[in-house]
């Protein structure tokens, strides 16, 4: 049995993995069997997945010297069981749906704000509200064709950290992760009757074709900030994998609101679709920011007239403003009128005087984070800050609280790792699955899980040093 | 003065200088008046040098924007616009302060919060405080409107398009711009929605033609839905000589020019003229048989010569 065998060897506080009597959980007991039986391959299958990495050249991460570094990655796979998977389907499709809802409704008759349900004060101070595209209506009304919600699994249950609709990435290290995994640890995918995820280009690509102006003979670019962007090897993938042109915002030309990209000979050719990895306030210098050089100037107004399809939407930032997302589940009540199926994290309104003083008092199991920021930058645990930089944060919530959430701190779920030196250790992890919305949602089965950079830290962003993961939902 | 409608001809002509040549320039101008109440606009052209067709639509605020983008290399861009805008003098209503809880959820909301240009800080917040202690009535807003003027000096150059409220208050001078900003912070303290509006200011008295800049004022929402005209910088009710243009929540929002523009040039410097002259009833005939509007500024051009 593996209990036997692996009780000694898997970490302590691997809640994720592991039962409070040693034991794995269900999902995972194939896996640890194998991984427990082996663990002396592990550090080659790590190796082995990081040459797989460099020999693809997958980087993630601003570059160096021209190199941008290999995506930080450990060799055993987090893993969801069907019914678990089920359960967040469901919960991530209603979520996603709402929050598409959501935007479209911000941009037409604000139903939500009128009724009360989010409160009007937050979305008219908000960044992500750009009051230049309101009343429009993009094609099919779909606005957050990819989101990548957020979740955590605290004490057993997956709750949601936060909802990225604006220009959510990830997945092409997903694909990665388990295109170097079925490389390196065939005989684990023999074991284990794990869902493939390889569908998720297709489908992506199926969403961009039905919004495009000529469904029929759609050209698609792929808009990317550039090769100083940290997830540029992402849009390289994906285009190539779509069919896609990469392309940077000098490449476009915008004519009688059409919308063209130049090619290295000089020919031009017309864009019917932009699948734009670029934040809408910098998509056009003319109407948004100025200084904006990863635009186009002339892009909303060709969108506007429908001229050209833009995914996801502009103006999707309303819905991501972490300001807004406590209200999430009242969204998934007055659109859908259902229950939501995943909770949120308990989160706090600076703004409001009663939540500040609540939020004060308790400092020591609150995370405050920046609204707007993203990348995990500037983000505080009450817990671990010293009285002087408790006075400091305080201030500076007082000072803009409209720019600052407090959420309560969570401990997140701790899965099995690999440490450098070939023994295990349990790190904090978390899952960005992505949706995909068409006339329904569609979801990759599984996602990016990203892991801590230690066992102590509780911040799992890619750009603060963490790691990934293959993530497996099993079939049965 | 009674209800009787006063009739200009409004010529309002910009220039922009770039420092250098321009391959390629991509403009918004909101130029064209955008009526409300008493006020109609009964004719309107725009016209650019390099010529260019402009493409018109309509602002989140509700201001005609018109789209012209230049494809010719240049170094000078020139916007003439010609007008003749209708008022008369609009009714000096008092209006109804709201209650907290419908305001949060009604969409004039927007005019209540903070804006770019408009931050709600404590020096307003206390100002208004000295001015009319805890009332936030009507005539406290009315009352602030008339005070800005004689509590600080108008003085043209003495800031800039860009200038803050605290610059304002630390300089003790400045121009409507400025005024305009300040009035709207204060008043969006005491919780009344208020929105900047730009526009011209006609001749009033014996006086037939005003030359000079564009203007701009205030405008204040009631409980009932009704928005009045205040201008700080004369200090009261707008009138029949208030010209309306664009509104928006600050300066950001209506400025007449934006745009951007590729070559070699570093900068652009604007010269902006305006010239309003009030129409006798036998110009307006013309007018109304349908004649243009620039037969009008020919007419004052032989006069002037």
């Amino acid at each position: 049995m593996a209990k036997s065998q692996g009780s000694s060897l898997l970490p302590q506080g691997a809640d994720e993995c592991v039962r409070r009597d040693g034991s794995a959980r269900l999902p995972y007991v194939d896996l640890l069997a194998a991984v427990t039986r082996m663990h002396r391959q592990l550090p080659a299958i790590s190796r082995g997945a990081q040459e797989a990495f460099a020999a693809r050249n997958v980087t993630f991460g601003v570059p160096q010297d021209g190199v941008a570094p290999i995506f930080p990655f450990d060799p055993i796979p987090r893993v969801i069981s069907a019914n678990e998977w089920r359960t967040l389907h469901r919960g991530l499709s209603q979520r996603a749906m709402a929050l598409n809802s959501f935007v479209s409704d911000c941009y037409g008759a604000q139903r939500a704000l009128r009724d009360g349900v989010v409160p009007a004060r937050l979305v008219y101070s908000s960044t992500g509200y750009l009051r230049d595209i309101v009343g429009v209506r993009p094609p099919r009304a779909t606005w957050c064709h990819v989101a990548g919600i957020d979740v955590v699994r605290v004490q057993g249950t997956f709750c949601v950290l936060e909802d990225n609709v604006r220009v959510p990435s990830g997945v092409a290290y997903a694909l990665e992760a388990r295109r170097a995994m079925e490389k390196v640890a065939p005989d684990w995918f023999a074991s284990n009757a794990v869902r493939r995820i390889d569908e998720y280009t297709t489908r992506l690509r199926r969403i961009l074709q039905r919004i495009a102006p000529r469904p029929w003979e759609a050209a698609i670019a792929l808009l990317t900030p550039g090769s100083y962007n940290a997830a540029y090897y992402e849009h390289k993938l994906l285009a190539e994998e779509m069919g896609a042109t990469l392309v940077e915002g000098n490449d476009l030309i915008v004519s009688e609101d059409e919308v063209y990209r130049r090619d290295a000979e000089g020919g031009i050719h017309r864009v019917d679709v932009i699948y734009s990895r670029v934040n809408s306030d910098w998509l056009d210098p003319l109407v948004f920011r100025s200084e904006s050089m990863l635009g186009a100037p002339g892009i909303i107004e060709a969108w506007r007239r429908g001229n050209v399809a833009i995914a996801n939407a502009p103006g999707t930032g309303v819905a991501d403003d972490k300001a807004i997302y406590p209200y999430v589940p009242a969204m998934i009540r007055y659109y859908l009128g259902e229950e939501p199926l995943i909770r949120n994290v308990p989160t706090f309104d600076l703004s409001d005087h009663v939540q500040r003083d609540h939020v004060v008092t308790h400092l020591d199991r609150m995370v405050l984070k920046p609204v707007d920021a993203s990348g995990g930058y500037d983000i505080h645990f009450g817990r671990l800050s010293s009285s002087a930089e408790r006075a400091e944060l305080i201030a500076r919530i007082d000072l803009a609280p409209r720019q600052w959430l407090a959420q309560e701190e969570v401990e997140l779920s701790r899965a099995v790792c690999l440490r450098s030196d070939g023994g295990l250790e349990p790190r904090a992890v978390d899952l960005r699955p992505f949706v995909l919305l068409d006339e329904r949602p569609w979801i990759s089965p599984g996602g990016l899980t990203r892991v801590a950079a230690n066992p102590k830290t509780l911040v799992v962003n890619s750009s603060q040093g963490g790691g990934s993961k293959d993530t497996w939902v099993l079939s049965r | 003065m009674g209800t009787e409608s006063l009739t200009y001809a409004v010529w309002h002509h910009t220039t922009l200088r770039y420092t250098d040549s321009v391959a390629l320039s991509f403009n918004e101008v909101r130029m064209r008046p955008r009526d409300r109440g008493s006020q109609s606009t009964l004719a309107f052209s725009l016209l650019t040098n390099p010529a260019a067709v402009p493409r018109s639509r309509i602002d989140y605020f509700g201001n005609y924007v018109h789209r012209v983008d230049v494809t010719t290399p240049h170094d000078v861009l020139e916007f003439v616009v010609e007008a003749v805008v209708e008022n008369s003098e609009p009714r000096r209503r008092r209006l109804p302060h709201w209650s907290d809880e419908v305001l949060a959820a009604d969409p004039r909301l927007e005019y209540v919060l903070p804006s770019p240009r408009v931050p709600l800080a404590e020096a307003t917040r206390s100002l208004w405080q000295e001015w009319n202690g805890n009332d936030r009535s009507f005539d406290a807003v009315l009352a602030t409107a008339e005070r800005i003027p004689k509590e600080l000096r108008y003085v043209s150059g003495a800031t800039t398009v860009e200038s803050s409220i605290d610059d304002l208050l630390a300089g003790g001078a400045g121009v409507c711009q400025d005024f305009t900003h300040l009035f709207l912070a204060m008043v969006r303290g005491a919780g009344w929605p208020a929105r900047y509006v730009s526009g011209y200011l006609g001749p009033t008295g014996d006086r037939t033609v005003i030359e000079g800049q564009s203007h701009a004022w205030a405008e204040v929402c009631g409980a009932d839905g009704r928005w009045v005209g205040l201008d700080p910088t004369h200090g009261g009710f707008t009138g029949a000589h208030h010209l309306r243009l664009a509104a928006g929540r600050d300066y950001r929002d209506v400025a007449p020019h934006r745009g951007l523009f590729y070559g070699r040039a570093d900068g652009a410097r604007p010269d902006v003229l305006v010239r309003i002259r009030r129409m006798s009833n036998q110009q307006m005939e013309t007018v109304q048989r349908g004649a243009a509007v620039h037969w009008q500024q020919q007419q004052q051009q032989q006069e002037e010569a």
